[in-house]
């Protein structure tokens, strides 16, 4: 009678204190997460924000510049004409020629120079395919720059018109392979004739769709510079 | 007279005495080992990322905290909780187990203290045990079959069934059946029986009781989340999968992302995604497109992404094999993209004129775009249904208590 008396006590007291345990673990552990849940309610995540890319070389006077030239260009809000003249680029750039070529030095990389035959506005197989590869590559960037030149042969208004259709045939040629409907936002054209910011030698090194033929300053300068610009306004 | 029974109980319980004692061993471990994993998953209730236990000895290895192992696409994987649509994360499945074990764990200690043995009493531990050895047996064909990996604690758990499974039976063979007559009728036995499932019941139902009572609330506010700024579609860079549901949804990804891929395969064990009539849109975190990645956490998922843009109406195909094959395209992805592009070719040899082009590339390119005129975090995976977002904490355990709720809520909001 004892022995089963002591069997029931020692059932009774092994079952609650192993019921205890497992009750007491696991009541802990969900209220200690109703705390931590009720500490981190209204916190907001630390989770970066998708964003257009802004690279180093985005310096606040290159930012004033661009705006300015980008506004005039029709491809800011608030712009009212498409593209820029050399008279107007030289005006809103309101620095040299010089100067204008050196706003574009930290492109080296990914910038390029899309090459023409003397008085052509004519694409080449290796200039459109610079030109898709060009646009393809465009990352983070938000605004896609074509800037053309003609070579000092012939008259201005001649090279003033030449290099106007340079860059159309880069836009044009964009326009029909990629279709993308923020192009008339994000590309910005400056036709600059022979007047403004000629290329100089230096220039030969970036890549180019001629690079078996000689680099001279005409050849070099029958071009559209083209580069996406990694800067945020 | 008593001297003399208890002389010849001695002689003859010694071996099922010794037996029961291992049996005890392995209920404790299986209370380690489910009670380890119990308390890392109900550490997730409060919707955070922790690091977990994933260590045959747990406490000793390493804790996951990349999300990497086995363990951790366990506990992710549908299976891991039963009820999942009544209440947040629903019940894990470690939390019976434990009480099963805590109860094998209580029983062996029972009849190990006592001065009798009685085969009747170990004939209903081998019956409890049989419990915890065919679930253990279910669950690992489901990890085999349908989750692909095991984890280490829950191969603690098969073990500790298996364990207290042979202990009991050896513990049952070695009791002498001239015990069982003393002990009492049938009738008294199969009371007993009773009266142990009833206990076993109790040690099950109770934690599982107080873990409903104290687990946390999920507030109605954490459903208003925020839209899309600019749902539509303009860069023609969602991929339609030509899902059966009706309801709109918008699921960003990355096809290299093991949090996508377990993403996936809750939403469709869920039943809730044949609901909705998902479009994709990719979201590489692969540095060779992503800008907006320093690092790439999925290198090779510009160059997977470029493959399911190039393949058309055959993307969710593409995105299936890139699903199944993650881990070998991330280590083909860490050298170049070249090496994920032959890859890739060698499933899909149809891809491989449109594959690295500019044409494509943009594409990918315009996929990112959609992201940043958006205005989403850097994260995958991202689900929105009917323009609501399902909140980024709730896209793993709490999956279907959240989205059958939004769900229930957009279609009571139709009905007004």
């Amino acid at each position: 009678m004892n022995t089963a008396m002591n069997s029931g006590k020692l059932h009774l007291v092994l079952f609650i204190a192993t019921f205890a345990g497992v009750a007491l673990s696991v009541s802990s552990w969900t209220r200690a997460a109703a705390v931590r849940l009720a500490e981190t309610q209204g916190k907001a995540p630390e989770v970066a924000t998708a964003s257009a890319s802004d690279m180093g070389y985005c310096s606040g006077e290159l930012k004033v510049i661009l705006k300015r030239v980008l506004t005039s260009c029709g491809l800011v809000a608030g712009g009212t004409s498409r593209g820029c003249q050399p008279l107007q680029a030289r005006q809103v750039a309101s620095m040299s020629g010089g100067d204008f070529n050196a706003l574009f030095s930290p492109l080296a990389d990914h910038a390029a120079i899309v090459q023409f035959d003397k008085d052509s506005a004519d694409l080449d197989p290796a200039a459109a395919e610079l030109i898709e590869r060009s646009f393809a590559d465009r990352r983070g960037a938000s605004y896609f720059f074509v800037v053309s030149r003609a070579s000092p042969e012939g008259s201005t208004e001649h090279n003033r018109d030449l290099s106007h259709r340079r860059g159309n045939a880069v836009l044009d040629h964009i326009r029909t392979k990629f279709q993308d409907p923020d192009i008339e936002q994000e590309v910005g054209l400056l036709w600059l004739g022979e007047e403004f910011a000629q290329l100089d030698q230096q220039f030969c090194q970036w890549r180019r769709s001629r690079t078996g033929d000689t680099c001279g300053s005409s050849e070099l300068n029958r071009s559209s510079f083209i580069a996406w610009i990694d800067c945020r306004l | 007279m008593q001297s003399s029974e208890n002389v010849q109980h001695e002689v003859g319980a010694a071996s099922p005495r010794k037996t029961l004692i291992l049996l005890a061993v392995f209920a404790l471990a299986g209370v380690i080992f489910a009670g380890v994993s119990t308390y890392d998953f109900v550490a997730h209730l409060d919707r955070q990322v922790h690091a977990i236990t994933c260590s045959i000895v747990p406490g000793l290895g390493p804790k996951d905290i990349a999300g990497e192992s086995g363990c951790h696409t366990v506990l992710m994987s549908p299976y891991s909780s039963v009820l999942r649509d009544l209440t947040w994360g629903g019940i894990p499945i470690a939390l019976p187990a434990l009480g099963v074990f805590a109860f094998l764990l209580f029983r062996a200690l029972d009849l190990i203290l006592r001065k009798r043995m009685v085969r009747a009493e170990t004939g209903f531990m081998v019956a409890a045990t049989a419990l915890p050895v065919l679930t253990s047996i279910a669950y690992a064909i489901v990890s085999a079959t349908q989750i692909g990996t095991f984890c280490k604690v829950c191969v603690g758990v098969y073990t500790s069934s298996l364990g207290v499974f042979v202990a009991a039976i050896v513990a049952h063979l070695l009791t002498r059946p001239s015990d069982e007559r003393k002990g009492g009728g049938l009738g008294q036995w199969a009371f007993q029986w009773v009266f142990y499932f009833v206990e076993g019941l109790a040690m099950v139902a109770l934690p599982v009781l107080l873990y409903l009572a104290f687990k946390p609330a999920y507030a109605d506010s954490l459903l208003h989340t925020s839209g899309l700024r600019h749902p539509e579609d303009k860069y023609g860079v969602m991929l339609d999968m030509h899902s059966r549901g009706q309801v709109p949804a918008v699921e960003v990804l990355d096809p290299l992302c093991p949090a996508c891929k377990g993403f996936s395969d809750r939403l469709a064990a869920s039943g809730l995604g044949d609901q909705l009539q998902i479009k994709f849109v990719l979201f590489p975190l692969d540095k060779e497109c992503n800008w907006m990645v320093d690092t790439s956490l999925h290198p090779g998922a510009c160059a997977v992404s470029e493959a399911v843009l190039c393949a058309g109406d055959r993307a969710s195909k593409v995105l299936a094999w890139a699903f199944a094959h993650q881990d070998s395209l991330r280590a083909r992805g860490g050298g170049s993209s070249h090496a994920v592009y032959e890859f890739i070719k060698q499933e899909f040899p149809d891809l491989a004129g449109c594959l690295g082009q500019p044409a494509v590339k943009a594409k990918v390119n315009k996929g990112l775009r959609w992201i940043v005129a958006n205005s989403l975090p850097v994260l995958t995976p991202q689900l929105f249904v009917r323009d609501q977002k399902l909140p980024d904490e709730d896209t793993d355990l709490g999956l279907d208590y959240v989205l059958s709720r939004m769900l229930a809520q957009g279609a009571g909001e139709s009905r007004k």
